[in-house]
């Protein structure tokens, strides 16, 4: 099992030494090496455990010191709930963004798949790293390989978008490096014994232990937040990101939406949830303030662009306000939420970045208004275009639909059913206008589709002579993955829920607790929730049962704002893929729940928790 | 006990030895080729000397402790490095120029590991005199004289300064000995503190000239861009260690003086980087882009020493007179790698003196253009390269700086915080035109076809520091190690204590 991560890793590595010679051979090379880490990846999701914050694959070995010296940096490798999932993604997405460019790139070929072998080392070794080092160290890796596709193989405002994306993630990554280091070595002075650790698994528990006083953590959580929102991107922060995406070669744009983003909002869940949680929940308001606008801004801005690449750039700073939207709601349903979200981005917006970059190839134009009634010259096309843009707007049965709909029901969670604290009336706004940007989200991605694939047939004068023929093998093959990948999320969510849920539970129990230190006080705290010492409150007494433990008991029913009044899906039409515990009738609790799913827990809890407490005890408590 | 310390200093004795062979050689010996490959062998032949001591002790003058030696064998390897770059670049004045060469390596490695202060005086005027020559040696054309001519005023002016320095740091201490004015001035009164003070204010700004710190820099874009690539390599290397060896054990030997003595150091650090980079961002001459990079490398190399000066308990984890040490090598490595690479694409006609020269090497010189983007990438500070490490251990040596427990420890924790902070943004706009160079190689059609060069040494050279600067930055663990070891001032039994048992030290 160890072997066959740190076989992930080398796999691209080694394929970037041994890329070399004419075209042909490289890029078969760079193939090769692209599915032999997908199938390793495949391999590990494949035996990852359900329902238990289970971690895979795990490497270990001195590097720099050691357990007896003052420092201990070590080569630390392994895969949990949350990790597993980004590792699957870029694992496919590189075979995509090796396909993506096999007839585009012929100028320098060997260096192109060298640099995006090395990138996808990098992107893996990201997910993977479980020290802060060799964390940090594969993040600023992934800089050169992308730095260079961009400014090589970009198009003509190519040097530009290279040196901008590299200064203002490298800006933001120092600041964010310090405040990891701050956070060990905070921890080193503090706990006192034994070497200095790096270890992220360490740190989090320790720090949960033992926390850092809140200014502390607001500071350090402040230069976290300085690289991560930048990686996002977070609003104010996202100015380098539709030029990167623009300006950058079809392959370039797939990894950087579908994974290089990601890492932004995996630090977060990584490093700063657990770790600061006091700051995060201090910033709570102001965080998912931001992610709302970001959502708003990234769709109103893409409602206005005339150029595809540029548009869909737009659209990913929108999704990932969703994505942040979810993580800072902090509980689990939003949470998870913002994982498959994540998972779900990567997946629609590479396709639709490849998408764009074959149209491009066919008609050497970006613009919308040259481009018309495309689906009757290239039906594959359009088939692939509809099924990525419905599902990032949200259709019920592909993925964007669990991701957008988790989300927003976590933050309607967190507007209407937790104990109100000071800024429920802000929490409640943000979650409605969340909606208008799902609403702007279809808007503008429909009349994207609609405009180049339907209509009139429209094509760029001069090319008429030889009209351009519909995707090849090779195309669809690059993309069908992808779409099959987003109707199994959108169809089964389940199947990654219960192998995330987990871990997120693990990352996020920390900031909950604080949050409902700071809220409601008398009711059971996630932790002891987590920890088996409290039995759980009936599922389904809660509005979608994800945060019932949180808010009192006497609320429930007596709150004149009931959220089943709001929430339109019902259990029969959601309540089948999300888990069946997932929303309920307040009659039908203990019994249904017992009876239909004795095993597993709702996603957002966990089933370590119901393994602890066994079913009979656990709907038995002094709240039943 | 004389013939120890002749042992001791064996390795100088060789290089100046075999200097002065070479300048009274080249008096009566017209072949051009001969220079390099006997003053290689000089090195090789110190080097033995240095492998093969058996024993280091503090001896009469010497002080013969880890930080010397790891600083001798520092700058005996950039003398090597330097010799193998130096083909052809020297013209008709080989055996001048590789003489000086030998001398100038000599009189770093003796203040390197001097203790006293007669003779660290004698051994940086040992730097500084041979630089005069080297700078002149080459190109000698009206850029090249008023360079030299500037150096040599700032230079002379800067050791009258720093005699004056050492004159107080007398007349506070009573002794010429390092170790001993450590002593005296430990548990002295507060006057003689505030004459400390004064010999501590006067002796950075002398030695600041020699490390380019600002506000003593503004000689080094002039000088570097008026010399040739070779000169400059040399400049930005072997005084900056000399400078930085004598500034570290100087400053040390004040305990009384140290909580001003950090202060100065954290500004002038601050100071320089900030300056150095904002000016480097609009260079378009290599040389002088390259003398502002080095300038702000200056000012990393003074934050960790005024972390190593404001620690209380040395020898935490991250020290930062270690920190120091180490990033003093791994600047070295990449500075002389970028050089070399400079050198060898100089071709046979002239050298490259633009950025945009550069342009589309990349796809014409691959393997040297990568060299220069790796030891560029790495005094950028981009894991996993040598020079990322380097920034590490600074950066964490500021953060993890630990006062005395009194009231004034919070102040100073703000100080390095800052300071921690100040040095990544500095090291974030450094990258930008770090960058820009490597855009240029890489993103650039090339302007012509490319120069055949027969220059293997400069391309050896490129070669070797690149490939030293990946191994260090994917092992750098022996190298780190062996920076921890070597702080001035403490005996070796302490050492022992403080590797075996670093629970002790953490918890106290």
């Amino acid at each position: 099992m160890p072997s066959l991560l740190v076989l992930a890793l080398l796999v691209p590595l080694a394929g970037a030494f041994w890329v070399a010679g004419p075209r042909g051979y490289a890029r078969a090379v760079a193939l090769g090496a692209a599915l032999a880490t997908l199938a390793v990846a495949c391999a590990l999701v494949a035996q990852f455990p359900a329902g238990e914050d289970a971690e895979v694959a795990v490497f270990d070995a001195a590097w720099l010191g050691g357990e007896h010296g003052p420092v201990d940096v070590r080569l630390s490798v392994g895969l949990d709930g949350l990790s597993l999932w980004l590792f699957g993604l870029t694992a496919l997405l590189s075979v995509v963004a090796v396909l993506v460019g096999w007839d585009a790139i012929d100028q320098q070929a060997p260096l192109y798949y060298r640099l995006l072998l090395l990138l996808e080392t990098g992107m893996l070794g990201v997910f993977a790293a479980r020290d802060i080092i060799l964390f940090y160290i594969f993040f600023e890796f992934t800089l050169i390989p992308l730095f260079s596709l961009i400014g090589i193989w970009g198009s003509q405002q190519r040097r530009l978008a290279a040196v901008k994306f590299f200064l203002f993630t490298l800006v933001g990554s120092v600041l964010s490096f310090l405040g990891l280091l701050a956070i060990v070595l905070w921890d080193h002075q503090h706990a006192g014994t034994g070497a200095m650790t790096f270890s992220i698994a360490a740190l989090t528990e320790r720090l949960a232990a033992a926390p850092m006083p809140p200014h502390v953590q607001l500071w350090v959580f402040l230069a976290l937040f300085a690289g991560l929102a930048v990686k996002v991107p977070m609003v104010p922060l996202h100015t380098w990101l539709p030029l990167a995406h623009v300006e950058a070669p079809a392959a370039g744009s797939v990894l950087l939406a579908g994974v290089l983003l990601k890492i932004g909002a995996y630090g977060f869940l990584r490093f700063a949830v657990p770790m600061l949680p006091a700051a995060v929940v201090t910033c709570m308001p102001w965080l998912l303030s931001l992610s709302v606008a970001g959502i708003l801004y990234g769709a109103l801005v893409a409602l206005a662009q005339s150029d595809m690449k540029r548009l869909v750039a737009y659209s990913s700073v929108s999704h990932m306000g969703f994505c942040t939207l979810g993580l800072f709601a902090l509980n689990p349903l939003g949470t998870q939420g913002a994982v498959v979200q994540m998972i779900h981005h990567g997946l629609a917006t590479g396709g639709l970045f490849a998408l764009v970059g074959m149209l491009h190839e066919r008609y050497h134009t970006r613009s919308i208004a040259e481009l018309g009634g495309l689906a009757r010259r290239l039906p594959w096309a359009a088939f692939f275009m509809l099924v990525m843009t419905l599902s990032s707007i949200g259709l019920p049965g592909l993925g964007g639909f669990v991701g957008e709909f988790l989300i927003l029901l976590g933050m309607f969670d967190r507007g209407w059913a937790a104990a109100p604290g000071p800024w429920i009336v802000l929490y409640r706004i943000l979650a409605v206008l969340a909606v208008a940007g799902v609403v702007l989200g279809a808007w503008y991605m429909l009349w994207l589709v609609e405009r180049v694939f339907f209509g009139l047939l429209r094509e760029p004068r001069g090319r008429a002579a030889a009209p351009p023929r519909d995707l090849n093998v090779r195309e669809i093959a690059c993309l069908a993955p992808l779409a099959v990948v987003t109707l199994w999320l959108g169809l089964a969510p389940r199947f990654f829920l219960d192998r995330m849920s987990p871990t997120l539970d693990r990352l996020t129990v920390e900031a909950r607790q604080t949050l409902h230190d700071r809220t409601a006080p008398m009711v059971t705290s996630p932790r002891a929730l987590r920890e088996g010492e409290a039995p759980a409150e009936p599922i389904g007494q809660g509005f979608c049962g994800a945060d019932s433990w949180s808010r009192p008991r006497e609320s429930i029913g007596a709150s004149p704002r009931d959220f089943r009044g709001i929430c339109p899906v019902s259990n029969g039409t959601c309540g089948w893929f999300l888990g069946a515990d997932i929303l309920k009738a307040p009659g039908e609790t203990e019994s249904g729940s017992a009876g239909t799913q004795p095993d597993e827990g709702y996603p957002g809890s966990g089933a370590p928790m119901a393994r602890q407490a066994p079913d009979g005890v656990r709907h038995q408590g002094p709240f039943s | 006990m004389p013939n120890e310390a002749i042992a001791q200093l064996m390795p100088e004795i060789v290089l100046a030895a075999a200097a002065v062979a070479i300048y009274m050689a080249g008096a009566f010996v017209a072949s051009r080729r001969a220079w390099r490959p006997a003053a290689g062998a000089a090195i090789v032949a110190a080097a033995a000397a240095l492998g093969l001591q058996s024993s280091v002790g503090p001896m009469g003058t010497l002080a013969g402790d880890a930080f010397g030696q790891i600083l001798r064998w520092t700058v005996l390897a950039a003398g090597f490095i330097l010799v193998l770059m130096a083909c052809r670049a020297t013209r008709d004045a080989a055996p001048e120029f590789f003489g000086s060469l030998l001398l100038a390596v000599a009189g770093a490695m003796l203040a390197s590991g001097a203790g006293e202060l007669i003779l660290l005086f004698v051994a940086l005027e040992l730097v500084s005199i041979p630089t005069y020559l080297l700078l002149f040696v080459g190109r000698s054309d009206a850029a090249s004289e008023e360079a030299t001519t500037k150096y040599f005023f700032l230079s002379v002016l800067s050791s009258a300064i720093l005699l004056y320095g050492l004159s107080f740091l007398y007349g506070a201490a009573g002794s010429t000995d390092l170790a001993t004015i450590a002593r005296q001035l430990a548990e002295a009164p507060g006057e003689t503190v505030d004459l400390a003070k004064i010999a501590l204010a006067l002796v950075v700004a002398g030695l600041a000239l020699k490390i380019a710190a600002v506000p003593f820099h503004f000689y080094a874009p002039d000088v570097y861009q008026g010399t040739t690539h070779l000169g400059a390599a040399f400049l930005s290397v072997v005084p900056k260690i000399a400078g930085f060896a004598a500034l570290a054990r100087l400053l040390l030997a004040m305990p009384g003086a140290a909580d001003f003595g950090w202060r100065a150091v954290a500004v002038l650090a601050v100071a320089s980087m900030t300056l150095a980079n904002a000016m480097a961002l609009w260079q378009t001459n290599l040389r002088r882009l390259l003398a502002y990079s080095s300038i702000a490398h200056t000012g990393f190399l003074l934050a960790a020493l005024a972390a190593g000066l404001a620690a209380d308990a040395p020898g935490g984890a991250w020290d930062g007179i270690a920190a120091m040490l180490f990033y003093l090598c791994v600047y070295a490595l990449g500075t002389l790698g970028t050089f070399a690479a400079l050198v060898h694409l100089g071709g046979s006609d002239g050298t490259i003196d633009n950025v945009e020269e550069l342009a589309g090497l990349g796809k014409t010189c691959p393997w040297i253009a990568g060299a220069l983007a790796v030891c560029l990438f790495s005094l950028t500070g981009i894991p996993p390269l040598a020079g990322f490490w380097g920034k590490l251990v600074v950066v964490a040596a500021a953060l993890d700086v630990r006062p005395s427990a009194d009231a004034a420890s919070a102040g100073v924790r703000a100080w390095f915080i800052a300071l921690a902070v100040l040095s990544v943004l500095n090291a974030a706009v450094a990258a930008a035109y770090y960058l820009r160079i490597v855009a240029v190689l890489y993103f650039r059609i090339p302007l012509a076809t490319p120069r055949r060069t027969r220059r293997g040494g400069a391309w050896s050279a490129a070669a070797a520091c690149a490939m030293l600067v990946v191994l260090v930055g994917l092992w750098s663990g022996p190298l780190l190690g062996e920076c921890r070891r070597a702080r001035p001032g403490v005996t070796p039994a302490t050492q022992v204590d403080r590797n075996d048992v670093p629970t002790l030290n953490s918890s106290s």
